[in-house]
This record gives C-alpha cells, sequence and structure tokens, in this order.
C-alpha cells in the first residue's frame, strides 16, 4: 500500500468509527434524537437540502455561493489592508508604537459586536458580512506579518540595504517574501475566523435570503436538528477543503526555501 | 453561652413554624424578550398572582424566538413558558421537544408596516416586494401568506426574507426591505419612531387569529396537573387585570419591555388579551405548516393530541 493510500486510511478510519458510535448511541437511545439527530438522519436532512433547498426553494449550493462570497471578500479585504500594513509595521519601530494603541483596543472586540453597527451603516446586505468578517480576518493577518518581519535575519535587511536596494525592492523581494510563511499562517487563521463570524452574521438576517448561516438559522425556526446538524457539517466540509487548499498553496509558495 | 444557643435553637424553631406548610412549588418559567403577547407573565409575576397560587415562579429564560424557547423546552430548561403557537406546534410536529399547550396568552397583535412615505396601499401592491418576516413557521409568517393569499397573490410574488425584530425598522428606515410584519410593540415602535405606517393590522388579516399560547414542559404537564392548574388561575387573573387596569399594564408593559410610554398604550390597543384557547385554528395552522413543508408529521390531528392539554383552558370550536 503506497503511503499516501495509508495516510488517507489512517485519517478516514476514527471518522468512520467515530460516526459508526454515534449512530449506534442513537439506536439505543442514549442519545435522544431531538438533541443530536444520528448520522443517517443528518445525511437524510443533507439530502433534503439538496433536492428541496431550505426554505423550500433556496438551494444548498446557491447559499453555499453566498456565503463563499462574503467569506473571500471579508478575507479579501482584510489581505490587501492588513499585509502591506503588516510590513510597515514590521519595518519601523516608530510606528509601531504609535498604532500599537489602536490595534491592542480594537482587536479584543469580539467581531460580532459590530453587528449592530455594521447593519446601521451597511445594511443588511453582503456589505455588512463581508465588514464583520474583514474585522475577524485583519487582526491574524496584521500581528502575523509583523512577526513574520520581526523574524527575518536583521542580518539579511541591512545587506540589502547596504547594497543599495531601492524601498520597492527591500519590501517585495526582502521582506514580503521573509515574512511569506508567518503571513499564510494568518490567513488560515482568518479564514477560519472568516467562517465563524460568516455564520452569526447572518443569523441576523441577509437581504438576499442566501447564506448558509441564514440556512441554519432557517432550520432551527422550522425546528429541524437534522437539518442544523447537515448544515453544520456542509461548512465544515468547505473549511476543511479551503484550509487544504491553503497548505498546497503555502507548499507552492515556499518551494523557494 | 447555653442562654445563646437556646436562643438561636428557638429563633430556628420560629422560623421554620412562620413558614407556609406546604413548600412553594418553584416553576421555571420563560417569555420571549420585549414580546408585549407576554404581558400577562409579567403582570402576574408584578401583581403576584403566582405567588397567591402558592407558586414560586423563577424567571429561567429570555429567548429572542420561539424556536430557542422550544430548544430549551427540549433541554428541559424551563417548565413553562410564553411563546408563539407558531414555533410551539412546529416543534411538536418535527418532534423536537414535547410540550402541552394550555392556555391563550393573546389573540391578534401583529402589522404589516411599510414606510410612512410609502405609497404603498393594499396587500396586493406588494407583489414584487421586500417583506421581512422574524422567523420561518412564525405566527407572522402565516399571516403574511394568508394576507397575501387573500389579495390574490401567489407566496412567490414576494420575496420573503427573514430579518429579527429590533433590525426591522431599521431595514425599513433605509429602504432595504418595502414592508415587515411584526409582534407588538415592534409594529407601533415603526410608526410612532415616524418611520412606519400600518399597512393592515393582523385582526384584518385573520379576525381573532390566536397568536402566543401557555405551554407546559409535557413531563410537567403530565407529572404536576395540580401545578399546571395553578399556574393557569394565576394566567387568568393576570389577563383579567390587564383588561380591567390598562395604565398598571402599560407600567409593567414599559418596564419589561423598556420602550416608551407611548408606544406601549398604542401596541396594547392592537392585541386582545383572551385566556381560552380554541382547537380549530391550531389545526388551520398545523395544516398550513404541512403544506409549506416545513414539518415532517402532516396529519393536524395527530398534532393537535400531541400538542394541546386537554385539562386546559380549552374551548372547542363554535359550531
Amino acid at each position: 500500500m503506497s503511503g499516501r493510500r495509508w495516510h488517507f486510511l489512517l485519517q478516514l478510519g476514527p471518522l468512520v468509527a467515530v460516526a459508526l458510535l454515534w449512530e449506534a448511541l442513537g439506536a439505543a437511545g442514549i442519545v435522544p434524537e431531538n438533541r443530536l439527530p444520528p448520522p443517517t438522519h443528518v445525511l437524510g436532512g443533507l439530502g433534503e437540502l439538496i433536492s428541496r433547498g431550505l426554505p423550500p426553494g433556496s438551494s444548498l449550493l446557491g447559499h453555499c455561493a453566498a456565503s463563499l462570497r462574503r467569506v473571500f471578500g471579508g478575507v479579501g479585504a482584510a489581505l490587501a489592508v492588513a499585509i502591506p500594513l503588516g510590513l510597515l509595521l514590521g519595518r519601523s519601530s516608530r510606528l509601531r508604537t504609535l498604532v500599537h494603541p489602536f490595534v491592542e483596543l480594537t482587536r479584543p472586540i469580539p467581531p460580532l459586536a459590530w453587528v449592530p453597527l455594521a447593519i446601521l451603516w451597511f445594511g443588511i446586505g453582503d456589505l455588512s458580512a463581508v465588514f464583520i468578517i474583514f474585522l475577524g480576518a485583519f487582526f491574524p493577518i496584521l500581528l502575523n506579518t509583523v512577526t513574520g518581519v520581526l523574524s527575518i535575519d536583521r542580518g539579511l535587511i541591512e545587506s540589502a540595504v547596504i547594497l543599495g536596494a531601492s524601498k520597492r525592492d527591500l519590501f517585495l523581494k526582502v521582506l514580503a517574501p521573509g515574512a511569506t510563511p508567518a503571513i499564510m499562517t494568518g490567513v488560515r487563521i482568518a479564514v477560519g475566523v472568516g467562517w465563524m463570524t460568516l455564520v452569526a452574521a447572518e443569523f441576523t438576517g441577509v437581504k438576499s435570503g442566501y447564506g448558509l448561516g441564514y440556512m441554519i438559522m432557517t432550520a432551527r425556526d422550522i425546528q429541524r436538528a437534522d437539518q442544523i446538524v447537515a448544515g453544520m457539517l456542509v461548512i465544515g466540509l468547505i473549511g476543511f477543503g479551503m484550509d487544504s487548499l491553503i497548505r498546497i498553496g503555502e507548499r507552492r509558495l515556499l518551494q523557494w526555501r | 453561652m447555653k442562654r445563646s444557643v437556646v436562643l438561636l435553637s428557638s429563633l430556628v424553631l420560629l422560623a421554620a413554624a412562620a413558614s407556609p406548610a406546604a413548600a412553594a412549588e418553584k416553576l421555571r418559567l420563560g417569555y420571549l424578550r420585549s414580546d408585549l403577547h407576554h404581558l400577562a407573565a409579567w403582570v402576574g409575576i408584578e401583581k403576584g398572582f403566582f405567588r397567591d397560587e402558592g407558586l414560586e415562579v423563577e424567571v429561567a429564560g429570555i429567548f429572542n424566538a420561539g424556536a430557542e424557547e422550544m430548544s430549551a423546552f427540549a433541554s428541559k430548561g424551563i417548565d413553562v413558558g410564553y411563546l408563539g403557537m407558531a414555533p410551539s406546534v412546529t416543534g411538536v410536529a418535527n418532534k423536537a421537544a414535547s410540550v402541552k399547550a394550555a392556555a391563550l396568552a393573546n389573540a391578534e397583535g401583529s402589522a404589516i408596516v411599510v414606510r410612512a412615505d410609502s405609497p404603498l396601499r393594499q396587500v396586493k401592491e406588494l407583489a414584487g416586494k421586500t417583506v421581512a418576516i422574524p422567523g420561518y413557521a412564525s405566527v407572522q409568517d402565516f399571516l403574511l401568506h394568508r394576507a397575501l393569499e387573500a389579495a390574490g397573490l401567489e407566496a412567490g410574488a414576494v420575496k420573503i426574507i427573514v430579518v429579527k425584530p429590533p433590525e426591522m425598522i431599521t431595514a425599513l428606515e433605509s429602504s432595504q426591505i418595502d414592508a415587515f410584519i411584526a409582534w407588538e410593540p415592534h409594529a407601533t415602535k415603526a410608526v410612532t419612531k415616524g418611520v412606519g405606517r400600518v399597512l393592515i393590522p393582523s385582526s384584518q388579516i385573520w379576525q381573532g387569529h390566536p397568536c402566543c399560547v401557555v405551554a407546559f414542559e409535557g413531563s410537567v404537564a403530565h407529572d404536576r396537573p395540580v401545578v399546571v392548574q395553578a399556574f393557569l388561575r394565576a394566567h387568568a387573573k393576570a389577563t383579567a387585570f390587564i383588561l380591567a387596569n390598562t395604565d398598571e399594564a402599560v407600567r409593567t408593559g414599559v418596564q419589561y419591555t423598556g420602550m416608551d410610554e407611548k408606544t406601549v398604550r398604542m401596541a396594547l390597543g392592537n392585541i386582545t388579551y383572551r385566556s381560552e384557547l380554541e382547537r380549530a385554528p391550531v389545526r388551520e395552522y398545523a395544516s398550513y405548516l404541512a403544506r409549506l413543508g416545513y414539518i415532517k408529521e402532516t396529519d393536524p390531528d395527530a398534532i393537535l393530541r400531541d400538542y394541546i392539554d386537554p385539562a386546559g383552558l380549552v374551548k372547542d370550536a363554535r359550531p
């Protein structure tokens, strides 16, 4: 058996075992169905989500697309702002001192506490959710970028400066590549936080009527625990897939090392 | 030293003798946040009606939605609750929790609201517009569908989305939705804030429609019938009190919703406080839930058997 297949089986085995145990606990009546529906019922609920949609007529694919769009929007905006700012902060200790109180005052505020304000400013459309996700994703990327720059060998930066590297070259050819491993860690955390905040942001209601958080809220409204868990499963799968993609991207980006 | 021991023990004895012979029966109560339909619960607490019946009612949960309250019933975190007939029927039909409805909390008391400057004058003009409901399978969801049907519109003619009541007025004001349907005092609040105008009160959509109920957790209804009856007596007393003492009821409403007196007083005018539960409208509601595909159990009579506590303040339909 090849190493890769063995690795796959090693990951799949425990998953199947847990699912079987969960099913057995349900069948034996130890875990009542209204508390946690067994996997077979969850799959049934998932089937209904795919075939009928929830609310009936709103397809699962539509919900996934809407949520992905919001996550990409929010995390994308966070990348665009946090990486350049992080590189600058990593390079200048004076700037770090100036910005420090702002970062440390805003960072502990949970993104969800911004929901009422976000709705006032941006309404119940996509922009509101994107803003909330941006807030959640921004700080992990920013702080990791700063840490990444600070971890670069000072000698390397000094020699680049002495050898006459332009500011632009210094940022693009020394600081950014040097900080990439740390930035990638930040991105992975940011995507996770992005999903976390997204679902809760969508709980308040979204104008389009699409989104996985909105779908789960609907399942709760009509009190279908099987479809609630099925929705959670879909989010888990998408999150897992995205993380794997980021890791593959990370390996490609860091091949030079 | 000896004297103080004697004194102390006699004090303890005295204290024991002073407490009533039967210890008060404890009941954990749930209701919805700022929902004026549940005024009888607040009046019952404030006026001591529950205490008079030998009950020690502890507020164990204040919820944003009926579905959340049903989860609390499922985990046996509350014994009795004021909540919409809609989410409780849905939960029973989907076997999410076992509850027994024993009395009505109120009838009517919702309204479809449009912007104050909106040109919309009739329900049929909602075609192509976006209307917010507080939740799928809520009483308001049902009322909206019924209003649209009566106006000759298909459900698909209107874009229906869920927005939680606190956000509805903001969403209406900023034109993100064209109308909403909500329970009081949110509908009246939109009016007194100058944002909204009532397009149609729910009393004109379905005259005398039941709205919220008093429901008991299944095992409480089964095992503690005496306590249930005591609670229902207090509930009926509180309901009668609201009808006879509007000013005091308004004060209690202000205290529990945090809204201004004008809004609460106006909103009370749209709510009918009544404690008798009728079977026929519950049956109608169950049929509607089945038709929209919200529930798994589709036989309304089976749902009624599971849902209604026959020993409650239940009235059979008029012929």
